[in-house]
């Protein structure tokens, strides 16, 4: 008797009595239920990122009606295509018209499969409606109202990007992200922050003789740099909340600020105060400094990585600059790069399953390895390039070239494809970090 | 009774394996493998829901005035010639010797005089290594110099790196000017 009801054995509360037919439909129409429920739910996902050999989505963005609406909807374009994870389809084949409704059959024949359509609407503020069809489905399966003030229109862009990226991959778009980075200003250098697609670029006034890369804090609310000025290396913060500048941390010799570790309120910095340049943790509340490293060559560029656990740095303690990891408290020291005979530069991908690095081959090139030194690949051959740095979804990377010259900001794809210059020729820019958020 | 227990239990288990399979992924290919069973009208009214409208606004940026220092000392240049160094190295060279005995010279005849030091870099490097190097050069200098009986407290040590060249051609030549320590001599402020 039991083995009839084999599938109901976890179910002590099934009466035998229940006929075995009836009970196979209600699991099957169970099942009908759940995967039914498994492809209208929000939860469908048009392109799955972590797939090694995924098709690009093809995508057509349609001009939105209404002022503006072409800017918008070419901002959105933009920060799309960047991605490399979608086909755009251009305006030029498209059979429907903005203001027409949506109609499956004017895109199936171009072989669009998703669609944007929007309209702004007339005013003194920006109102935008964007509508994300599903081709295929031939229905509408997003829609969302933004508001903002004129002087935000790309702001609104991207935030209108970030909504259909989310809606395709699941993963959170990084289009309303910033770009730090430390530019010539006049006689002296100024820290600069730009769109990561290089619009906007806004001096934060502060000058030096000269200014190193800038770091953020975790929350974006602060940044940390180190400058020459009257003839001393000092560590300063910039807090986005006052909008002021305070000294952290000067003394006689070259002090250069790290990062920040994540809970917020502690930097690493190396300083030769004490003879050569050696690594250490400072208090931001009460000052208090410990040292890491004390061997008798140059340690610098504290690295830290995303879970604060580890820090990456550079050592020439081998007799050359290397790359070492080390644990917070400077224990468990290993060495992790091996080819080259001068490797530096290193940062932390947010996951912290990769660090990227420069490693002079002749020329300054960018590579990645893994925390363990394994997977090391290299991402630039041309010319110069150095300070990377990854996005906060780590599927990018930002850093400073002089290939075209003038060194200046690029950014390209974590796995080295579609580098692109963001900062404008006559700028000499470098030092580029991406904001957390 | 029973039965609708059995009903309520099935389903919140089946609820539960809905839970439980919405992180998994699926590439959707154009030819679905499982078509829903629910009528198209509850399929319309799920999708074309209209998410909250967002106002979209940001911190707009001020810029900061850096608080202007004045200077300790007044700089007088041009006293001394530059040492220079090997590429990546940063011991005193055999050249380097006779520039260093003059400023030693000078600052045994000037009591009160103190001199910086600065350490430079060619552009081959990268910036935060090559302020290190240039910190190294800087302190080779020196020691050597405390060698030769100054006082440690009369020497200033200043690194560069490479963000301050003498030239910036892409040559031997000009790499080599760029590899240097230079010698400034500071006279206090209001003296």
């Amino acid at each position: 008797m039991k083995e009839r009801f084999k599938v109901q054995s976890l179910r002590p509360e099934l009466r035998p009595r229940v006929s075995k037919f009836k009970v196979l439909i209600f699991i099957l129409l169970l099942f009908t239920i759940h995967y039914s429920l498994f492809t209208i739910a929000e939860a469908k996902v048009y392109i799955d990122i972590s797939s090694p050999a995924f098709k690009k989505l093809p995508i057509a963005i349609q001009e939105f009606s209404g002022p503006s609406g072409k800017e918008i909807s070419d901002i959105i374009r933009n920060d799309l295509e960047f991605t490399g994870l979608f086909f755009y389809i251009d305006r030029n084949a498209y059979l429907e018209n903005p203001s027409q409704p949506f109609n499956p059959k004017n895109w199936t024949p171009l072989g669009v499969e998703t669609l944007v359509k929007g309209s702004v609407q007339e005013g003194k503020d920006f109102s935008v409606t964007m509508s994300l069809y599903d081709v295929f489905e031939g229905k509408e399966i997003f829609k969302k109202e933004y508001k903002a003030e004129r002087e935000f229109i790309r702001p609104l862009s991207h935030a209108i990007a970030n909504d259909i990226y989310y809606t395709l991959t699941g993963e959170t778009g990084i289009f309303r992200s910033r770009i730090s980075f430390v530019a010539e200003d006049k006689d002296k250098m100024g820290i600069y922050i730009m769109d990561w697609d290089g619009s906007r670029i806004t001096s934060m006034g502060l000058k030096g003789n000269i200014i190193l890369s800038p770091r953020w804090s975790r929350d974006g609310a602060k940044l940390i740099y180190s400058t020459e000025r009257n003839r001393q290396w000092g560590i300063y913060l910039l807090d986005f909340k006052s909008m002021s500048e305070r000294k952290v941390f000067s003394a006689k010799g070259t002090n250069m600020v790290g990062d920040f570790l994540p809970e917020g309120n502690d930097i690493t910095f190396s300083s030769s105060k004490n003879g050569t340049p050696d690594l250490y943790i400072m208090s931001l509340s009460n000052n208090q400094i410990i040292k890491l490293t004390s061997s008798y060559g140059i340690e610098v560029s504290p690295a830290v990585s995303p879970d604060g656990k580890y820090i990456a740095f550079v050592s020439d303690r081998g007799g050359s600059p290397q790359i070492y990891i080390m644990r917070r408290n400077g224990s468990d020291v290993k060495r992790i790069t091996f080819e080259g005979s001068y490797n530096t530069s290193p940062s932390w991908s947010p996951k912290g399953d990769r660090i990227v690095f420069v490693s002079r081959r002749g020329t300054n090139q960018i590579f990645t390895v893994r925390p363990d030194g394994s997977g090391l690949t290299q991402l630039t051959t041309v010319r110069n390039n150095e300070d990377p740095s990854f996005s906060p979804d780590e599927r990018y990377i930002t850093f400073s070239s002089d290939r075209d010259g003038v060194k200046g900001i690029y950014i390209m794809r974590a796995n080295g494809e579609y580098q692109k210059r963001i900062s404008p020729k006559n700028l000499r820019a470098s030092g580029p970090r991406w904001a957390p958020n | 009774m029973k039965k609708t227990f059995v009903l309520v239990s099935l389903v919140l288990l089946v609820f539960g394996l809905i839970l439980a399979g919405c992180p998994s992924r699926k590439v959707v290919q154009p030819e679905i493998e499982q078509r829903p069973t629910v009528t198209p009208k509850e399929t319309t009214q799920k999708a074309a829901e209209v998410k909250p409208e967002e106002k979209i606004t940001e911190q707009r940026l001020a810029k900061i005035e850096t608080k202007e220092e004045t200077p300790k000392y007044i700089e007088e240049r041009g006293l001394f010639g530059d040492i220079q160094f090997d590429y990546d190295k940063y011991d005193i060279r055999p050249d380097a010797k006779p520039i260093l005995q003059n400023v030693a010279s000078y600052l045994l005849k000037n009591a009160v005089a103190k001199i910086l030091v600065e350490g430079h870099c060619d552009e081959r490097g990268t910036n935060e290594y090559n302020l290190a190097l240039g910190d190294r050069r800087a302190k080779a200098a020196r020691d050597y110099l405390i060698a030769l009986g100054i006082a440690s407290n009369r020497i200033e040590m200043l690194s560069y790196g490479e963000e301050k060249p003498l030239c910036k051609e892409s040559a031997e030549e000009c790499w080599a000017k760029n590899r240097r320590a230079h010698f400034v001599i500071l006279k206090e402020a209001g003296k």
